[in-house]
């Protein structure tokens, strides 16, 4: 893991410090509302529909056992006695009081963490594989280079002010997990650990979901490693400069660089860096490899086999054997193997995890997983090196307080955004509508005999919920002052080695009331349609949409 | 009599300064102060100004700051360059860095405070104009 420097540790303490005057000046009176708004953006404070909601940046994804011993400790000083881990890796807080927020600062810096820029238009915290350095399909561990993007976005002088907010994902293995085809800038690093200075970068730019849905377009290929900055400073500055700044909705760099053609932006760009390609930013190798080191797999011990003895558990106990097949991913090393803990349960908003969870996590990940810990864009827990001797012992506790659900990928392992309940923007609730589809769909053999299928839920068109790359997407809408749901089917985030694909809307809204019925509809379709073994999506992709359609509609036509 | 922060000899001090009249650059003519707009391309012939002020639209508008970059690092303008318009206390430090010597605050806005949070770090991740070296490049 990133370990901080003396130079991390003061420069956040200083960033405490700032925040912490800027607090007071804002509670006597010298700040006003629409000035303090865009400081507490910028340190992760954000206003929403029933109390402040706190952003704390968890970067790539990846926290120590102390680190998250301090959230969870947070939570329970300073929030209701739970956290909410968002779609971006990070954890978020939802009732911290405004007064309170420098302390809370002042706790993460303690751990060598922050808020910085984790809200406002700037550049958000960079994301990851959840798997990464653990993977068996990756070739180089992402995480240096997210690293080294962190450092370089953190109080950039130039483009701390952006027409709108910007995120980038970056991945280095074969199956996107980061959904690099759905941000601002996507990386695809090529390349090994071991020479990250001859790592090469496709870099995509353009993408984002919200109400303009976009996939990313290539515009570079093989960017040289050590180009990383220079080139990330271009685009970012034709974007600071041509982004539009007069409509919010058109802010996104999806929207320039639609107006620009991908070919007139990567120009644009491709000139701007010509002038400072090879300036005192470009990144030593020696950089790269002091980077790198911080991410070095711990040292594996030698495991003798238990290959006997879990399969004799796997049939022994039922759901032992159905967390292995679902929530047990292959690691690199051998002997070892990447656990995700679910925080989909019914009845629990996805992502939401009680203080004492977030506690036995932090023990396990001391026991079991040197220590590690990471947070997945699914919104679950992952431990990410854990000896497949401990794999029994680590399911028995999981499953003693709620984190042992064996549905990875499955129908009930959902993203959901917190929609009507929570959030002002929403035109619909999401969080019942994830909880009448778990209850409706409860049945794990039936989600098992499905198979991986991505649905995610979105209160409205800006999409936290991601709903158009789920295979199935719900958005809520709203028709004259009712809730009503927009259903899509066919989109995938890339995670199984395609291009990204936005998903297809299969008709007129349904109310609340029929969404569950819906879905069974669809669900029916594909396994009256399926070839043996055939995914939803593969299914999808074969037989189009309009099966599904007449499923839907047929009693209305 | 305009509030102003100027950068002496990497000193920033408060200083008491006759008003400047700025031209915008329909009216302007080499020797004379120009004040353009964020949203300019900067221009060789600025490069004749006797001073160049930026005018800041919004706190929020961060295309001032990438202009600034421009004049002194693609241009090499070396002259007196000021941040003015709606410029805010809390955000002195990125005008700074970005190459402004000379930060002129609107009325009801607090010098001392400004002053006090022209630099909140002692040392920052990555090259800005005010100190092209990125931290790397000391420690490796
Ligand atoms: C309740 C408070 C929230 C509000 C008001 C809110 C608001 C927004 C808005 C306005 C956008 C669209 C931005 C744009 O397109 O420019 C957005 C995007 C997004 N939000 Fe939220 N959000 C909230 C909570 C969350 C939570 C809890 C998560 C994570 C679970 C989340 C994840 C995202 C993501 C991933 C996007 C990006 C979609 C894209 O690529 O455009 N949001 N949010
Ligand atoms: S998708 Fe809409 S309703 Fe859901 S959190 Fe985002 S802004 Fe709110």
């Amino acid at each position: 893991m990133y370990q901080y420097s003396e130079f991390d540790r003061s420069f956040v303490n200083q960033r405490v410090a700032h925040y912490r005057d800027q607090t007071q000046r804002y509670l006597d009176g010298k700040l006003s509302d629409d000035e303090f708004l865009q400081l507490r953006l910028r340190n992760g404070l954000y206003i929403q529909r029933l109390a402040p909601m706190l952003r704390v940046a968890v970067p790539y994804g990846t926290l120590s056992s102390k680190q998250l011993r301090a959230l969870a400790a947070i939570s329970r000083d300073y929030d209701r006695g739970y956290g909410h881990l968002s779609t971006r890796q990070n954890m978020q807080f939802n009732w911290p009081a405004l007064e309170d927020v420098p302390d809370i600062l002042q706790a993460l810096a303690d751990v060598d963490m922050h808020a910085i820029q984790t809200s406002g238009s700037c550049i958000r915290n960079v994301t990851t594989d959840q798997f990464a350095g653990a993977a068996a399909d990756e070739t180089i561990d992402p995480r240096p280079f997210c690293e080294l993007l962190r450092q370089w976005s953190t109080s950039h002088p130039e483009f701390e002010w952006l027409p709108r907010k910007f995120k980038i994902a970056v991945t280095g293995a074969a199956q996107d997990r980061a959904a690099i085809g759905v941000h601002d800038i996507g990386m695809r690093i090529y390349g090994d650990d071991e020479h990250p200075e001859d790592a090469l970068i496709d870099i995509y730019a353009g993408g984002g979901l919200g109400r303009t849905p976009v996939l990313g377009a290539l515009i570079r290929e093989k960017l040289p490693a050590k180009d990383l900055l220079t080139y990330t400073e271009a685009l970012m500055r034709v974007y600071n400069r041509y982004g539009r700044r007069d409509n919010k909705y058109k802010a996104r760099i999806k929207i320039l660089v639609r107006a620009m053609t991908p070919e007139g932006f990567k120009a644009q760009v491709d000139a701007e860096w010509e002038h400072i390609k090879d300036s005192p930013s470009t990144v030593p190798a020696a950089e790269l490899h002091r980077l790198r080191d911080f991410f070095r797999p711990p040292a594996f011990a030698q495991q003798t086999d238990v290959s006997t003895l879990l399969a004799d558990l796997r049939l022994t106990h039922r759901d032992f054997d159905r967390w292995i097949q679902h929530n047990v991913t292959p690691h690199r090393a051998d002997g070892y193997a990447v656990v995700t803990l679910s925080t989909k349960s019914i009845g629990v908003p996805p992502g939401d995890v009680s203080s004492e969870q977030i506690d036995a996590v932090a023990n396990w990940a001391d026991q079991y997983s040197y220590s590690e810990i990471r947070i997945s864009h699914e919104q679950n827990f992952v431990l990410p090196h854990v000896a497949k001797a401990n794999l029994f012992e680590l399911w028995q506790q999981a499953t003693a307080v709620g984190l042992g659900s064996f549905n990875m990928g499955l129908l009930s392992d959902m993203i959901c955004c917190p929609g009507g309940d929570y959030c002002s923007l929403a035109n619909a609730k999401s969080l019942p509508v994830a909880e009448a589809i778990q209850r409706r769909f409860a049945d794990y053999d039936f989600q098992f005999d499905l198979g991986d299928i991505d649905l995610n839920i979105s209160g409205c068109m800006n999409a936290c919920g991601h709903h158009h790359v789920g295979h199935i997407g719900i958005l809520g809408v709203d028709k004259k002052g009712q809730e009503f749901y927009q259903i899509s089917l066919g989109g995938h985030a890339g995670h199984s080695g395609e291009a990204p694909k936005l998903g297809q809307i299969v008709g007129p809204s349904v109310a609340r009331a029929e969404v569950c019925d819906v879905i069974e509809k669809i669900l029916h379709v594909y396994i009256a349609q399926r070839f043996d073994g055939e995914s939803f999506l593969g299914c999808f992709n074969r037989i189009g949409i309009d099966p599904f359609k007449e499923s839907i509609y047929a009693s209305a036509a | 009599m305009p509030q102003l922060l100027r950068n002496v000899e990497q000193n920033w001090q408060i200083i008491d300064e006759a008003d400047t009249h700025w031209l915008a650059e329909d009216d302007w003519r080499a020797g004379e102060p120009l004040q353009v707009g964020v949203d300019s391309e900067p221009d060789r012939k600025w490069l004749d100004a006797s001073a160049i002020a930026v005018d800041f639209p919004a706190l929020t508008d961060g295309r001032g700051l990438s202009l600034a970059a421009l004049l002194r690092t693609r241009l090499y303008y070396t002259g007196d360059l000021v941040a003015r318009g709606n410029v805010h206390e809390d955000i002195v430090h990125f005008l700074a860095r970005s190459g402004f010597n000379v930060i002129e605050l609107p009325e009801g806005k607090d010098l001392n405070t400004a002053l006090k949070w022209v630099s909140p770090h002692t040392e920052y991740y990555q090259a800005s104009v005010a100190n092209p070296k990125p931290l790397f490049a000391a420690k490796n």
